[in-house]
């Protein structure tokens, strides 16, 4: 389309159609203030703080498009006049006073307040209490705080696809509610925090970061999160010259993600309760006792005769490449890690599709990031939705059709009638996948079992059980040590946690976990992401990495 | 140049802003000695400002009779009203009893305790009795001058008086605009 000739403050621009007023000023470095505005979301013009003249007319600069023969002043007392009139009204509806506020020193209504020099409130306030929800794990709404700016909500539906907040009543009296007005904690929502992330106030804080410091106070470090396959990215906002991370943002420019983040990568990883293992424990006749890191290589070295090696996709990239330099072909996994079929879409295609499978998995427990996908797209776009379980799946009640997996003949037929589906699976058998395979109208995603089990796979380590002398186990879950043949082994583990299955150990080593390791995985799309380290261990644990270089002899030392 | 003569007055604050305000340190000789004359104030410890006072510093929000009777007087008898403070600016802390009702407000605190042992609601006329809401000054009466935070800096305070003083009208911005 050609572009169109309109006025910005005087002087003559050229713009492409399409585009919004807030936009173009944008583009032209020219500063508008907004509140209910954020990128990625739908704009609507509800704040007014972004008000322009267009030939004598206040308009929304964020939801107006550019038209031919526009005026735009942003500068003329009329506007000035308008954003300082509502910024007004924004401060007097509820309770606006920052020093009872979390949020205080980054809040974007205070932020407007210093832009516009608000020294007081001109109309009467703290007339009217509203309700503090603070029953859920993780959120807590403070609906004093509120200027109903909805992002909280846009957030949850378009971008989350939860659909979980919504508003109630009109005018002043509207109250961001969640489902039908229940309180949050008990509501359909599942924690992904979005909405903590967007709030431009105090309203909806993430209870567990609040009081911990400012994002000011913080250093910013980009990396993927390790907590599943999926591996979104994230903003991890650590303390400077401290070791504890203040909280975890879902990063708008990952191309992974693209913003989303589940309850696991936001929270839980924050939450990490599990006992650790400390040091390094040497079996003998009288239990375990304390090793020096000087006298595990020496240990571990000697054992390397008649040695096999098990791992999970717990390991990182370089991990497992050492790994291998080391045990050479003897090296297996402890559980499987192939995909029956191969995954032949990736996440930022799986927007816009119209026909969605879903088989064995739980989008709103796990994967939530694949979920949100999912749910934005059947809900919000009205895409078909296909559930098969055998077990209960809570994505069930937005399907439109729910098999048992003992009868998959009834759902074939449907999906072959389709002109375009979306299988995203996790556990099939082996008739399911001769079946699914015979789809041609199909587009294929695995939802591996473990983080890097993608990587396993591209290092081609088989899942086996092979009898050895000297057994080494790496990785965070046991489980599969029961079923190892390991009776007459010597068996040694690195393992950050502690576990019952380690009493079966003839060696102990605790290893470094979460936040406190770096490396590179392969998520299920396949690609190449990379986890950064942002904490000291609190623990005297070793890095598996730095000492596996060590017996290498690439390093030096191990701490 | 004459004189200025300042008066100031403490409501219902936690004095934060007369401690900023003495923090001024040597800058409060300078300021005298450009004519700045301490009329009553908390400091002086003198209850009444004189008539035709220049500049009348209120701290603190209106949460009594006998705080609006104060600030009333302040303004009959102080040309320019100067809101110090958040409390004075915005209503404050102290607003946080307009959630509450008076009466079980005060049956809260002087009774129900936890460590109250025969407690009783002091009725004396010599202290306040409580209005229903606690509010900022320029619900009271008209404020020509707000000066913001909790406290205000000694820096916005001193540049306040200073331009006062000089002839000014001060605008507060940038580092000297804080709400916290």
């Amino acid at each position: 389309m050609e572009n169109i000739k309109i006025k910005v403050n005087g002087n003559e621009v050229e713009v492409s159609p399409g585009k919004t007023v807030l936009q173009v000023l944008k583009d032209l470095g020219i500063h508008v203030p907004v509140l209910c505005h954020y990128e990625p979301l739908m704009p609507q013009g509800s704040c007014r703080l972004c008000v322009v003249e267009d030939r004598g007319v206040l308009k929304t600069a964020c939801t107006t498009p550019v038209e031919p023969n526009m005026d735009i002043k942003t500068d003329t007392p009329n506007v000035i006049n308008s954003r300082k009139l509502v910024l007004q009204l924004l401060f007097s509806e509820r309770n606006h006073y920052c020093m009872y506020c979390e949020v205080t020193g980054e809040c974007e209504l205070q932020d407007l307040g210093y832009e516009f020099g608000l020294d007081h409130f001109e109309f009467p306030t703290y007339e009217r209490r509203f309700p503090v929800d603070n029953t859920h794990d993780f959120i807590m709404m403070d609906h004093n705080r509120c200027v109903l700016c909805r992002r909280c909500v846009r957030v949850c539906s378009e971008v989350a696809g939860h659909f979980v907040l919504g508003e109630m009543e009109r005018g002043i009296d509207t109250m961001i509610i969640a489902d039908m007005d229940v309180p949050l904690g008990n509501s359909s929502c599942v924690s992904c925090g979005l909405c903590a992330q967007v709030c431009p106030t105090g309203a909806i804080i993430d209870k567990r970061s609040s009081y911990l410091g400012r994002e000011v106070q913080s250093e910013i470090i980009y990396s993927n999160c390790d907590m599943c396959p999926v591996g979104c990215g994230m903003e991890i906002y650590k303390k400077q010259g401290a070791n504890f991370i203040v909280k975890i943002y879902g990063d708008w420019n990952s191309d992974v993600s693209h913003g989303l983040l589940c309850k696991v990568g936001r929270y839980l990883s924050l939450y990490d309760e599990k006992d650790r293992v400390v040091g390094i424990k040497l079996k003998d006749d009288f239990g375990y006792r304390r090793l020096h890191e000087d006298n595990l290589i020496e240990i571990f070295k000697n054992k390397l005769n008649n040695a096999v090696a098990y791992v999970d996709g717990s390991l990182f990239n370089e991990e497992i490449e050492m790994i291998k330099e080391i045990f050479k072909d003897k090296v297996y996994s402890l559980y499987p890690n192939n995909s029956p079929i191969p995954t032949n879409i990736n996440l930022s295609e799986l927007d816009n599709k119209e026909f969605y499978v879903v088989i064995n998995a739980d989008l709103n427990r796990e994967y939530g990031a694949v979920g949100s996908i999912v749910k934005r797209n059947v809900i919000g776009k009205k895409a078909k939705l296909m559930v098969i379980d055998k077990e209960f799946n809570s994505l069930a009640k937005i399907a439109d059709y729910v098999f048992n997996i003992k009868d998959p003949n009834l759902a074939m037929d449907i999906l072959k009638k389709q002109k375009e589906v979306v299988v995203i699976y996790k556990d099939i058998t082996e008739e399911e996948k001769n079946l699914l395979s015979s789809l041609n109208n199909a587009k294929f995603l695995h939802l591996p079992k473990e983080t890097n089990s993608i990587g396993l796979q591209k290092y081609d380590i088989k899942h086996e059980k092979v009898e050895a002398e000297n057994v080494f186990i790496f990785g965070k879950n046991l489980e599969g040590i029961k079923d190892l043949p390991i009776q007459n082994s010597f068996v040694v583990v690195f393992t950050p946690y502690e576990d019952e299955v380690l009493r079966r150990a003839d060696l102990i080593v605790g290893i470094t976990n979460g936040f406190e390791r770096e490396g590179s995985f392969y998520n299920l799309e396949g690609k190449k992401l990379k986890k950064e380290k942002v904490l000291k261990p609190d623990f005297d644990v070793l890095d598996l990495k730095s000492f596996l270089s060590t017996v290498l002899g690439k390093t030096e030392k191990v701490f | 140049m004459g004189k200025i003569k300042v008066a100031s007055v403490w409501c219902e604050g936690c004095s934060g802003c007369h401690m900023s305000f003495l923090d001024m340190d040597e800058r409060l000789v300078e300021l005298i000695n450009k004519g700045l004359e301490i009329n009553a104030t908390p400091i002086t410890d003198l209850k009444i400002p004189d008539e035709g006072t220049d500049i009348g510093i209120i701290e603190g929000a209106v949460a009594t009779d006998h705080h609006e009777e104060e600030v009333k007087m302040m303004r009959e008898r102080c040309k320019i009203i100067v809101a110090l403070g958040d409390c004075a600016v915005f209503g404050g802390i102290p607003t946080m009893r307009n959630y509450i009702p008076r009466e079980e407000l005060l049956e809260r605190g002087y009774i129900t305790t936890e460590s109250t042992v025969d407690g009783k609601i002091p009725t004396s006329p010599e202290i306040g009795k409580h209005l229903p809401k606690t509010k900022a000054v320029n619900e009271v009466i008209k404020v020509d001058l707000y000066v913001p935070g909790c406290p205000p800096s000694a820096d916005a305070i001193y540049y306040v008086l200073k331009e006062v003083l000089e002839g000014r009208i001060p605008k507060l911005e940038g580092e000297l605009l804080k709400y916290e």
